[in-house]
């Protein structure tokens, strides 16, 4: 399996069929410009309206196969001692969807995340992710399958720069001799984070700056373009606006949109405040009390239907 | 908030200290380490001899050469209290061993295999059982404190014909400086240690693993192993710090080694180690290293006991936190791990 950053930042292999083999999602991508569809036959066209084209070819043509669930979750169920975190929750995501996952404290929203980021194992029941059954050993296994999460905390060394956080545990090393030595190749990984992160956001003043003399947005940009950055084809976000200001939101916001808009990802952001849900997701699933409460599409439904789902008033 | 310019006129003393504090402390230790090999120069005309300068380094040397591996440790949170104790350990056993007659070659083996069996130590107790390495390394240092009198006898033993370590001395030519082997030793762990941790991954790893442990084991980093490593070559350091002791003095007694372990932590955080890790550097502990050897010595040519040295010393590891502290409050830290 190549871990090897794609040379082309920005770019998106599509296979025909939205079926990509999990070899060849490794490969870091920020998948904001331009998206290169790769054919059944291994042929690249490089065309940003393509993959639109695909996925509208995959789901109207009544001819195209229906898509196979990104990610399903079957029977899924985690107990801490006498506390049953998660009972028997069972849905499944298609690719280009975003979810937001809602539910009060304790509702099982976080543990969900950790079961699919391979942080946690489930005590009944499984998920599979692209067709295949996910056995998760830790969360390295979780990203080499194509899941990247975005913690709630982030997860950032707060001393390191932007480059050595986006590599940290991938990292790129020297070929030759010095590779069993275990040389980093710093040029090579400074330069591709500094090109993804400069596509992404370009507010960012000193790239070489330690990570812990940025605002909280900034931050929280880091970390999101960290998991763009690596071409994940499911994003995890655990609570990316909580503890942001209004303009910050917004820009964290902003970028969740135009990562959202690359119909081979699919996305679940928990979040307590239904507006940012409200803003960037398609699809709303309501926890209460490890249960699924709710799964509604957010055309069909109001802010007021999923407070009282959380709630438990419905 | 420190990269405005400074106010031109440094009149006030606050302005004054306002500069000292901004000044990058990498550079402030070898101000200092100038400022006291020329306030010795002036106070006694044998300092600045060939034959004393080689003495300051000599002793700088096997301190030198444990302060290596504690960095690395300590930049990941880590710390080895045991290789002052363990250094007396493996120290001893090779004298036993050559005074039983076994041979010189037995009894190198026995000192490195007596070196890695503390570290081994350490290293289970630390990662199997889970204890914190203040504690683990605490116990061993007591507990090899006791074990290498035990196997001494609490005597002292001299061996013979092993001097090669300690003594021999290259002549640089042209000069009459006669380098010892033991700084050239020196000089090659700590260019080993600067390179794993400046160049490698397993350097990243160790200074996230201080920075955020739970960052780096989201990233997938081995701590257990990484941690494992770290102590075996803290014990590899240990045994080459045995042989030299041993070659210096020829022998062995109940004291060998003590208090190394201060010596070299010493010298870790006042090379601008912090002990919230994430932070330091060999570059660093070395220049601290030779600080603290210059005051040794400086000290003792102007006749000073040394029980003065000792409370120097110590208020110097305090000072040199304090001062830390007090730069790190005022704006953001420079050492730090970037790509």
């Amino acid at each position: 399996m190549s871990k090897t950053p794609a040379a082309g930042l920005g770019s998106v292999s599509v296979a025909a069929g939205l079926r990509v083999p999990a070899s060849a999602s490794r490969a870091p991508a920020a998948g904001l410009g331009s998206v290169s569809v790769a054919a059944g036959s291994g042929v690249t066209v490089s065309a940003s309206k393509a993959s639109a084209a695909a996925s509208k070819a995959a789901t109207d043509s009544p001819s195209a196969p229906a898509p196979a669930p990104l990610l399903e979750a079957e029977n899924l169920s985690k107990r801490f001692g006498a506390v049953e975190a998660l009972c028997s929750v069972s849905f499944s995501i298609n690719a280009g969807e975003v979810v937001g996952l809602v539910g009060d404290n304790g509702a099982g929203k976080s543990t969900f995340v950790n079961i699919v980021s391979g942080v946690l194992h489930p005590t009944s029941g499984h998920v599979r992710f692209d067709g295949n059954l996910l056995d998760l050993a830790n969360p390295a296994a979780a990203r080499d399958a194509g899941i990247e999460t975005v913690y709630q905390g982030l997860a950032l060394v707060e001393m390191f720069d932007i480059a050595s956080n986006f590599y940290l545990g991938r990292e790129v090393l020297r070929t030759g001799i010095r590779r069993p030595l275990g040389v980093l190749n710093r040029r090579l990984m400074r330069n591709r984070s500094k090109a993804s992160i400069e596509q992404i956001a370009a507010k960012f003043p000193d790239l070489a700056a330690a990570v812990e003399t940025m605002s909280g947005g900034q931050r929280q940009i880091v970390a999101i373009a960290k998991a763009a950055f690596w071409g994940g084809r499911l994003l995890l976000l655990d609570e990316p606006t909580a503890a942001l200001g209004v303009q910050e939101s917004a820009s964290v916001l902003e970028l969740i949109r135009g990562l959202a808009a690359d119909s081979n990802r699919a996305m679940i952001m928990i979040a307590h405040n239904l507006q940012h849900i409200w803003s960037v997701c398609t699809r709303i699933l309501v926890l209460r009390r490890g249960s699924l409460a709710a799964d509604l599409q957010r055309e069909e439904t109001t802010p007021e239907e999923v407070v009282a789902y959380i709630t438990g008033v419905r | 908030m420190n990269s405005e310019p400074l106010p031109k006129p440094a009149a006030s003393f606050l302005a004054l200290l306002r500069r000292a504090l901004t000044f990058t402390s990498a550079k402030a230790r070898l101000v200092v380490l100038v400022a006291l090999c020329l306030g010795f120069a002036f106070s006694s005309p044998y300092f600045l001899t060939s034959k004393n300068l080689v003495n300051v380094v000599l002793n700088a040397a096997v301190v030198g050469i444990l302060a290596c591996p504690s960095t690395l440790l300590l930049v990941a949170r880590q710390v080895d209290l045991s290789v002052g104790s363990a250094v007396g350990f493996a120290a001893t056993a090779l004298t036993v061993v050559a005074e039983k007659g076994l041979g010189l070659t037995a009894a190198v083996f026995a000192a490195i295999g007596a070196a890695m069996a503390v570290a081994l130590i350490n290293a289970v107790a630390i990662t199997r059982l889970r204890v914190n390495s203040l504690i683990a390394t605490l116990g061993t240092m007591a507990a090899f404190r006791g074990a290498a009198k035990l196997i001494g006898g609490g005597r002292s033993i001299s061996v013979d014909g092993f001097g090669f370590l300690g003594q021999f001395r290259f002549t640089i030519p042209g000069t009459e400086f006669r380098l010892p082997f033991a700084v050239l030793l020196l000089l090659a762990v700590a260019a080993l240690f600067a390179f794993l941790m400046r160049y490698t991954r397993y350097g990243l790893h160790m200074y996230a693993m201080g920075a955020n442990p739970k960052a780096a084991r989201l990233a997938g980093v081995a701590l257990e192993l990484n941690v494992v490593k770290a102590f075996l070559l803290s014990g590899a350091a240990v045994a080459l710090a045995s042989l030299i002791r041993v070659s210096e003095i020829g022998a062995t007694g109940p004291s060998t080694g003590m208090g190394l372990e201060f010596l070299a932590i010493t010298g870790v955080i006042l090379g601008g180690a912090s002990l919230g890790g994430g932070r330091g550097t060999i570059g660093g502990t070395i220049v601290a290293i030779l600080i603290l050897a210059v005051l040794d010595n400086g000290l003792t040519l102007m006749r000073i006991t040394s029980y003065w040295q000792e409370v120097v010393r110590g208020a110097l590891l305090v000072a040199a936190v304090a001062f830390d502290q007090l730069r790190l409050r005022r704006g953001k830290p420079e050492v730090r791990f970037e790509l």
